[in-house]
């Protein structure tokens, strides 16, 4: 133990204290001398346990065994206790932040250390919600040989884990309307360099040989040759709607849309695209296009510090600085539609033609029917004018796929492009 | 409760004065253990010596018999109450515990002799006899000793 070390009385010493003032006492007012020798033993107690009582020793030393780690994966907490001198009783304590629980190994737990003694505890937490949770921290509390003195510390040992949300299996990802210049895994619809074949076209001087379509050149008596689309990457913004969480316990739908913007990060980052954040709430946060791992890392992580921020300000999407919303950019948003500034920012994107495409994470499975008629009467209209705002986007052009909690993102998406497909159809 | 049933038992007279503050000391205490209130363990004890002395008291001058019983029962009373409130935040490892209850039962014979001491030093000759206390308090203490052995036996098998 080091400075910073609190040390008061326990109960058992004011006890015993009262105890044997009381009892000589007694003995003199009632001239019982049989009442001080029933008070000796706690007399006796307090004077030896207070002569020899004196201020553990005891280093302390906590380790984990990783710090980045993915939602349901354990991590082991090591804590070595080194006694430079003799602890009777020791209690520790380890501060289990939120998103973690423990495992094995007992928390708080109260030792003997024996003079020159080493201790080594392993406490295993599992971690069961994404975040940037703080493990580590310790409160110590030593107590003397006769419980009569106690010194506490509290030790900030603790180091930030990163756990990462657990990404979901996806079959397949929403489809820009657009792709961008670098080249990448898309097909676009301009013609280049590709795999995909798009039409033919007669030979022109400077063609390559192994272009030309024979079978097509044979029939017409002239050179054709054949066209391919070009494969290009995309830009992707992922619209974080942080200003409203509706939450039950220990799930909500912000950690539901972070947990989805984890996985479509990766999904399309993998697929060569440039993708950038826009966490639009209390506190705006956003991340401009890129690509490759970095960039991954860079988003998870400012996924991990998203956070509900109260805020009354209005804020619209032009506080946005330039360059984060590249033209012709796929901007998918994980929404609950609950606060008027992310649906009228939506609404405004979609006015200024980028390709949005809006997931709503229901908020539904998280609100309870008000009791009485009114309140069903309420909850109904408040339905009601959801289905409004849903309908308002597909009038804009935006389709609005409806995420329920416990349906797998990937069906969430098929119905996305099915949604597209069809307007495609219909135009 | 032992000793509150003693004081009751070997009063000459308010034996029912005796066992209510008895009781009500024994309540206080049950209550104390219950709520984890270490305020109320000292009333209780409190309630506990003041059955005894009027027991004491209801027997005439000098120290009555029992008297280093009734000492020790109520010093070994105490230090399980404190021990109990401790066990209530933070229980201790099966080694420590092991430990704890044999320095419980040395405490328990330092303060038989120091009673007995304390008693011969004031020229008090506790009723009974110190040997037959003795043995009374060394059953209570062989009884603590068992205790020691099966929490040892625990801590053995748990590693």
């Amino acid at each position: 133990m080091t400075d910073g070390v609190v040390r008061y009385a326990t109960p058992k010493l004011g006890g015993y204290v009262v105890l044997t003032a009381l009892g000589l006492l007694a003995s003199l007012i009632f001239a019982r001398p049989e009442l001080a020798a029933v008070s000796a033993p706690f007399a006796v107690v307090l004077a030896i346990g207070l002569a020899v009582s004196r201020r553990p020793d005891v280093r302390v030393y906590v380790d984990v065994d990783r710090d980045r780690l993915l939602e349901d994966e354990e991590v082991v907490l090591e804590i070595e206790l080194d006694a430079r001198d003799s602890a009777p009783r020791l209690e520790l304590l380890v501060e289990v932040p939120s998103g973690l629980e423990l495992v094995s190994g007992a928390n708080p737990v109260a030792l003997r250390l024996g003079f020159g003694e080493e201790r080594r505890l392993e406490l295993r937490f599992r971690c069961t919600h994404w975040g940037a949770p703080r493990l580590g921290d310790l409160h110590l509390r030593a107590g003397d040989a006769a419980g009569l003195l106690v010194w506490e510390e509290t030790l900030e040992r603790g180091s930030v884990l990163r756990v990462y949300p657990r990404p979901e299996e996806l079959r397949q990802l929403v489809g820009p309307r657009e792709t961008q210049l670098f080249t990448g895994n898309r097909v676009s619809r301009a013609k280049g360099e590709g795999l995909e074949f798009a039409d033919l076209r007669q030979f022109v001087p400077g063609d390559r040989i192994r272009r030309i379509n024979w079978r097509a050149s044979a029939r017409r008596g002239e050179l054709w040759v054949n066209e391919f689309h070009a494969e290009r990457n995309a830009d992707v913004i992922l619209f974080l709607d942080s200003f409203v969480d509706a939450r039950r316990s220990d799930r909500g739908t912000l950690d539901e849309a972070v947990r989805a913007a984890a996985t479509l990060t990766e999904r399309y980052l993998l697929e060569k695209d440039r993708v950038g954040l826009v966490n639009f709430g209390g506190v705006l946060n956003w991340l401009r296009p890129g690509t490759g791992l970095v960039q991954r890392y860079r988003i998870v992580e400012a996924l991990l510090n998203t956070e509900i921020t109260l805020s009354y300000a209005w804020k619209e999407i032009d506080v946005l600085p330039r360059g984060t919303l590249p033209p012709k950019a796929l901007v998918l948003a994980l929404t609950p539609l609950l606060d008027d500034r992310a649906i009228g920012a939506l609404l405004d994107l979609r006015a200024r033609g980028f390709d949005l495409v809006i997931v709503e994470v229901s908020p539904l499975p998280y609100a309870e029917t008000p009791p009485g008629e009114l309140g069903e009467l309420a909850f109904r209209l408040w339905k009601l004018r959801r289905d409004g705002r849903r309908l308002q986007y597909e009038r804009a052009g935006a389709p609005v796929v409806e995420w329920r909690e416990g349906e797998p993102l990937t069906s969430v998406l098929e119905g996305v492009n099915a949604s597209r497909r069809h307007a495609r159809a219909r135009a | 409760m032992a000793v509150t049933l003693y004081g009751t038992f070997a009063a000459d007279r308010l034996a029912l004065l005796v066992l209510a503050l008895g009781l009500t000391g024994a309540a206080l205490l049950t209550y104390a253990l219950a709520t984890v209130n270490a305020g109320s363990i000292v009333s209780a004890l409190v309630g506990v010596a003041a059955s005894w002395s009027l027991s004491a008291w209801t027997r005439g001058t000098g120290a009555p018999g029992g008297t280093v019983l009734a000492a020790v029962g109520i010093f070994v009373a105490a230090e399980l109450a404190y021990w109990s409130l401790e066990q209530a935040s933070v229980p201790d490892e099966g080694e420590l515990v092991a430990r704890r209850a044999a320095g419980l039962a040395l405490r328990g014979f330092g303060a038989l002799f120091l009673v007995a001491c304390v008693l011969a030093a004031l020229g008090l000759r506790p009723g009974g006899g110190l040997i037959l206390e003795t043995v009374g308090v060394a059953a209570a203490v062989g009884l603590l000793a068992i205790v020691l052995v099966l929490a040892r036996a625990v801590y053995e098998a748990e590693r």
